[in-house]
């Protein structure tokens, strides 16, 4: 993969540089801060960007903020947001324009070099990304309202991986279950949440959306 | 007086053990001492002052007064009550110089923009006022004490050295206070008594200055109680601003530093590990795998102990950081946010983690807990209600009351009403900078 990196800790983009480049991908441009970021993004076109969410001058969400910038002007501009912290607000901002492409980790998930690289190839490919942390959180913020109440708890569970960005293989190998049998748990799940069948595979984005917007 | 301890005195001796001055030390010693002479300048030097002090003010204020039916005769008042803060200040500045009284300055009227907002912040300042009271009560007093002391002086001056000045006096009289002695035993007498009032004249001087100093520790130094406590205010609210911004601070650095530190460390412990994988080196690999454990052990400690310091959703206002919490707690809970504006950064800290506290304890309480935080005419109210079974109150060293006394800092108040049998609702009122 062809990857620019936006992150102002020294220690990590350098780590960060020195991993990708190990694992045999390259690093087009690694920079300390946003307007940084859209020059080396404008420049390079990269299959994907990991971007901090807490950068210089405010270190509070100037990550999030270029990056909902950076894809309402390059539409297709797939972006890693990486984050000491999680929120479901950001998650929700991130993934309002419903275009794919996008991923919101943990810092500490790089720790999981494999999971890490897997996570960032398929953002690239277009899809969309959520950390489990925030998907718990999701469930636990919306427990109580209405659109999960007519969710069973395998659905939930299925949903869950869903939102993590699993395709339907490999939730079926975490939940040792075959393959027809989540075919048909999402199914089930997009017809309670309503979701028309002709969107395809963007339903997978609205199902998690559905849970973010409630 | 002797100079050794009587035999019924020894127990008294202190472990300083001064020697006794010498008679003629104690008695004509206050004479020579810098506190006196001090003292005795300040009464000539102030007297005048004070004198002149009062009358211009007077002036001021009486033409203030007369132009009040034309719009600058405020002007004139509000320039009047300066002025007398003025004098006040220099009345202060000669008594710290010559006597040593330090008071301190009173506060300054919070003046805003605009000259009428000047001309009523200015009339209204009680330093200025209380400064006139102070010359107004002063001028008797000063009028007095320099009237004793200078003619203290004259007489002592006149008659002690009067039994000398007998024999080469023709009349034998003086032309002051009427001195006069048939015979030299009388001289005697008279030079006596110029003596007795040149001793005296240190402690006389003393206590009119003394009675100065009750005026101006009274009149220039000390605050209105009400002023004192806006003081307090002022820098409990710095302290609490201070200590927000600190945590803040305490909780970048570690982000910055110790945190992106250990994810560098599992990110090259995780690398290694896979490339492991292979190799036959099962020590080595178990080795690594249990650190690769450790680093992310210690980032997730890390993390929590960062958002115990200063919750990094709370950048985002209150509402983002109360939905992260309940999010992350697993509390059944709903939360409403409706604040027109941002709270300073260290009423948000105290108010969440109050809301934080709140919810851990109706948790334990079951049902669904609410959390409502609003703005209402300068105060934000905290409610935080749940479903439970009631019976909730403050009792010391508990969680409510940890909370009601965070609230404190910022003059926050806590109500609990709590049923038994429920519902449980607890307010936080905090008063909101205007």
């Amino acid at each position: 993969m062809r990857i620019v990196i936006a992150e102002d800790s020294t220690i990590l983009r350098q780590g960060l540089v020195e991993l990708l480049t190990f694992r045999g991908h390259e690093v087009l441009a690694a920079v300390k801060d946003a307007d940084a970021l859209r020059d080396a993004i404008t420049a390079h076109t990269p299959d994907v960007s990991i971007v901090d969410i807490r950068m210089p001058p405010t270190h509070t969400d100037e990550g999030l903020r270029a990056a909902i910038a950076l894809r309402r002007e390059l539409p297709g501009c797939a972006i890693l947001l990486f984050s000491q912290y999680v929120e479901t607000k950001y998650a929700a901002q991130l993934l309002a324009d419903r275009a794919g492409g996008v991923g919101y980790l943990l810092k500490d998930r790089v720790a999981e070099v494999s999971d890490f690289l897997d996570a960032l190839r398929r953002v690239s490919e277009g899809e969309t990304v959520l950390d489990p942390e925030v998907v718990s959180q999701l469930f636990s913020a919306t427990r109580q309202t209405d659109a999960l109440g007519a969710l069973t708890p395998r659905e939930r569970e299925v949903l869950g991986l869903m939102a993590e960005g699993r395709s339907n293989s490999a939730i079926a190998a975490e939940l040792f279950l075959s393959a027809g049998s989540v075919e048909k748990y999402v199914t089930s799940i997009f017809g309670k949440l309503g979701l028309p069948p002709s969107e395809g595979d963007n339903r997978r984005v609205l199902a998690v959306l559905r849970y973010l917007d409630s | 007086m002797g100079s050794g301890p009587r035999p019924g005195e020894t127990e008294h001796v202190t472990s300083l053990d001064l020697p006794r001055p010498p008679l003629l030390r104690r008695v004509f010693g206050p004479l020579a001492a810098r506190d006196f002479r001090a003292e005795y300048l300040w009464l000539w030097l102030a007297a005048p002052l004070t004198l002149f002090s009062l009358l211009s003010f007077l002036v001021v204020l009486a033409l203030g007064l007369w132009l009040t039916p034309v719009l600058l005769g405020f002007l004139v008042l509000a320039g009047a009550v300066f002025y007398a803060r003025g004098l006040g200040a220099a009345h202060r500045g000669l008594a710290k110089g010559l006597l040593g009284v330090s008071v301190p300055t009173p506060r300054r009227p919070e003046l805003k923009p605009g000259l009428w907002s000047w001309v009523k912040a200015r009339v209204g300042d009680p330093a200025g006022w209380r400064a006139a009271g102070y010359l107004l009560l002063r001028l008797p007093l000063t009028l007095a004490g320099l009237f004793t002391v200078f003619v203290a002086t004259l007489y002592s001056l006149a008659a002690t050295p009067y039994s000398f000045l007998w024999f080469p006096l023709g009349e034998r009289r003086l032309p002051v206070f009427a001195i006069d002695a048939d015979s030299w035993a009388g001289a005697l007498a008279w030079s006596a008594s110029g003596l007795l009032v040149l001793v005296a004249l240190p402690r006389v001087t003393h206590a009119f200055v003394a009675l100065d100093r009750l005026l101006i520790v009274g009149l220039l130094g000390e605050r209105e109680l009400t002023e004192r406590v806006r003081d307090l205010e002022a820098s409990r609210a710095t302290a609490v601003e201070d200590a927000a911004l600190r945590l803040r601070r305490i909780e970048r650095d570690l982000h910055d530093g110790a945190q992106a530190q250990l994810v560098a460390l599992a990110m090259k412990l995780g690398l290694a590990k896979d490339e492991l994988a292979d190799a036959d080196l099962p020590q080595v690999k178990d080795l690594v795998t249990a650190a690769h454990t450790n680093a992310k052990q210690a980032l997730t400690e890390l993390r929590d102990l960062a958002r115990g310091i200063h919750p990094a959703a709370l950048d985002a206002g209150l509402d983002v950081a109360l939905a992260t919490l309940v999010a992350t707690s697993g509390i059944d809970a709903r939360v409403a946010v409706d604040l027109p504006r941002r709270p300073p950064p260290s009423l948000e800290t105290i108010v969440y983690f109050s809301a934080a506290e709140l919810l851990t304890n109706a948790a334990k309480h079951g049902g669904t807990t609410l959390v409502v935080v609003t703005e209402e005419r300068d105060v934000l109210w905290l409610r935080v209600r749940d479903s439970g079974r009631g019976g909730a109150r403050i009792v010391p060293g508990g969680g409510l009351a940890g909370v009601a006394e965070r609230l404190r800092t910022v003059d926050g108040e806590l109500t609990v009403t709590s049923p038994p049998g429920g519902p449980t609702e607890v307010t936080a009122r905090v008063p909101l900078p205007r």
